[in-house]
């Protein structure tokens, strides 16, 4: 390995040429988007993604997958391969276990994002607010810690700048070259996504995903070669750290005692994994979207092959990088990735272009999860707040203007606050991501698969879930009791028994929804069995009008229904 | 009083749901009890490689991993059942202003 990183010219290059790709694409999609009507065509995409859009844009790759993870494979060593484990069965448990009947739900009810879902469902207003109270709490966490990190990669890339910095505790030095990235990386992912709305999003996301996958192979490929194999780089690391680098519970640095993955946790994040997903309000959305059952089932595969072709990958590269480079103190460890990408392209021909393509995975992951989080929100005040409480009657025209007002309001806030930058990115990623899935994923099972779920149930049902992510949290976060495993990180949980809070929301979550509903009074049995039972054929148009004018009071005048519209 | 018959897409999801919940509850049983038994307090001595990999990480990640690639392309292209999801019942918001027309382009 080089001792001095220069970071040519070509790296910028190659990142400005991903950021232009990124505003084509969405300028395409705005011209895709206005095919139906606005509302469904900017937030939901007129329903119309097909397998590969759906499976590679199910943002499960996100600034923390190139940035956090690569740095704690680094850091304890293979066991972190137990501790992403949970991903072999992510998208079959994604897409299998709510996927279809969501996708049936939101068509039947006319949802377009979830609390739409809820409210329509149970025929209660109530329900959707606080749902969406819910989505655009976690959703702002999520989004500005993404610009930190999108900002970090885009000042790696400007020449000059000796900008090896993308660890948290060194980004928190603001400069300007800092300040640059966070202004080119806010203006590129606001402008495709106001410009193409949902559709940009996913589509962008397509292509990202596309360039993180020929990063990490190019990556793989390099490093492999410059360590002599999976087994020399284990036993070169090995020699650099201890025993603990190749088995469990994970190697210390610090020698504290810390255990990274206990076997109570690797347990764990198997919950914290799949339920990530499938509670996740910008994955259920796109299963909203999705265009057949035929897209479901082929985006299982496509995206079982995708996560098997980054997370392990990614492991070995940076199993290769602690036995290429030994000695990166603590603080740096977040760096491997674009070490290892401008060390092993040094020498070759368009090196410096090459590390810029590697360098574009971890951008494109971030603008990828922005962009969706970007929409999630904007249809969350715009669609669930404005036009369900405040202006039922709104006009396209007005609900276009507050959904740009939007996103140009959260970019400036995410900004605002990403110039004093957040400690804890990676923490507090996962705080959002859990605390969601403890949040809505019982609720959507209720929702999707039980007759006999109440409104107080559901509520209760999602209270439950997050107040105890909020409890055990707020008790780690106040220095209460610490059972020494995990990350080393302030913002930590208080693992109750060794188990990840998540573990224990989902369980309250699912005993609070279930107690209620029972100790509640049934659900309208008419409203049920529009949606659970099937339709006579010539009643089935009639049972959706019915559905939707069950709750029509806050959503103003019900439109007649097109017969081009109409249920086969 | 006689139920009515379940919506189709229904009864098949739920079907489909269960299988993927014991299919996932069967990968993490068996990853965290072999890597438990085999990747917790042993020696570098002990360490053998199967195909670059440390044992207990091939045979206790890599290969249920494969696995799992298999059932899930197994239970998409063959268990999984194509339904009729339907369709939207009706527009999500009234016409543009009149005063406005013109200045959306998909309104």
């Amino acid at each position: 390995m080089p001792e001095q990183l220069d970071v040519g010219f070509g790296a910028l290059a190659a990142l400005i040429l991903f950021i232009l790709a990124s505003m084509w694409i969405g300028t395409i999609a705005n011209r895709a988007m206005q095919k139906g009507s606005f509302l469904k065509g900017f937030f939901l995409g007129n329903r119309g993604l097909g397998a590969w859009a759906l499976a590679l844009t199910a943002t499960v790759q996100s600034g923390g997958t190139f940035m956090g993870f690569p740095s704690l494979v680094y850091t304890h060593g293979w066991s972190v391969a137990l501790w992403i484990a949970g991903y072999m069965v992510v998208p079959i448990t994604g897409f299998g276990i709510l996927g279809k009947r969501l996708a049936s739900l939101s068509r039947r009810t006319g949802a377009i994002t979830v609390p739409d879902l809820l409210r329509e469902r149970f025929g209660s207003p109530q329900l959707g607010l606080v749902a969406s109270l819910f989505i655009l709490f976690y959703m702002s966490f999520m989004t500005v810690a993404q610009f930190k990190a999108g900002a970090i990669v885009m000042k790696i890339a400007f020449p000059g700048t000796g900008a090896l910095a993308i660890s948290e505790e060194a980004a928190t030095g603001v400069d300007t070259a800092y300040l640059v990235g966070l202004t080119v990386f806010t203006l590129t992912v606001v402008g495709y996504t106001l410009l193409g709305g949902f559709l940009a999003a996913v589509w962008t996301d397509l292509f990202q995903s596309v360039m993180m996958l020929i990063g990490v192979v190019l990556l793989l490929c390099l490093t492999l070669t410059a360590a002599g194999g999976i087994e020399q780089a284990t036993l070169a690391a090995a020699s650099h750290t201890g025993p603990n680098f190749v088995f469990g519970p994970g190697y210390d640095p610090q020698e504290s005692g810390r255990q990274f993955v206990p076997i109570s946790l690797a347990f764990s994040f198997f919950f914290v994994w799949v339920f990530s997903g499938l509670g996740s309000p910008a994955g259920m959305v796109r299963i909203m979207a999705s265009d057949s059952t035929t897209t479901i089932r082929r985006s299982i595969y496509l995206l079982s092959a995708y996560n098997a072709l980054i997370y392990i990958p990614l492991v070995i590269i940076c199993i290769c990088g602690r036995a290429l480079i030994p000695d990166l103190p603590p603080g740096k460890t977040d760096e491997i990735i674009p070490r290892l990408a401008l060390g092993m392209t040094a020498h070759l021909p368009l090196g410096s272009f090459v590390a810029g393509l590697i360098l574009a995975a971890p951008f494109g992951a971030v603008m990828a999860t922005v962009s969706s989080y970007l929409v999630v929100i904007a249809s969350g005040l715009v669609r669930d707040v404005y036009q369900r409480f405040l202006n039922p009657n709104a006009n396209e025209y007005q609900l276009r203007r507050l959904s740009s007002i939007v996103m140009i309001a959260v970019g400036a806030v995410a900004v605002a606050a990403s110039i004093r930058p957040v400690d804890y990115l990676q923490a507090i990623v996962v705080f959002s991501g859990t605390g969601a899935a403890a949040t809505f994923c019982v609720p959507a099972l209720m929702t999707a698969f039980w007759r006999r779920a109440t409104v107080p149930g559901i509520l209760t049902s999602m209270l439950v879930g997050a107040g105890t992510m909020l409890c055990l949290y707020g008790a780690g976060f106040l220095g209460y009791g610490d059972p020494l495993v995990g990350q080393v990180t302030r913002f930590r949980p208080y693992f109750l028994l060794g188990l990840d809070p998540i573990v224990w929301g989902l369980a309250n979550s699912l005993l609070a929804g279930v107690i209620v509903s029972l100790f509640t009074s049934p659900p309208d049995a008419a409203l049920v069995s529009r949606l659970f039972d099937a339709q006579p054929a010539a009643t089935k148009d009639a049972a959706s009008s019915s559905t939707t004018d069950a709750t029509s009071s806050a959503r103003g005048p019900a439109c007649p229904v097109p017969d081009e519209m109409a249920r086969p | 009083m006689q139920r009515a018959k379940e919506d189709p897409v229904l009864v098949s999801a739920r079907r489909e749901a269960i299988l993927v919940v014991v299919a996932f509850l069967a990968a993490m049983t068996y990853t965290v009890v072999y890597c438990a038994q085999r990747g917790y307090q042993r020696s570098l001595d002990e360490l053998k490689f199967v195909f670059g990999f440390p044992d207990w990480i091939f045979w206790g990640v890599v290969l249920p991993w494969s696995v799992c690639i298999a059932f899930s392309f197994l239970f998409g292209s063959v268990i999984m059942r194509d339904e009729d999801l339907g369709s939207d019942p009706e527009s999500e918001a009234p016409p543009a202003d009149a005063s406005h027309e013109g200045e959306v382009p998909n309104a």
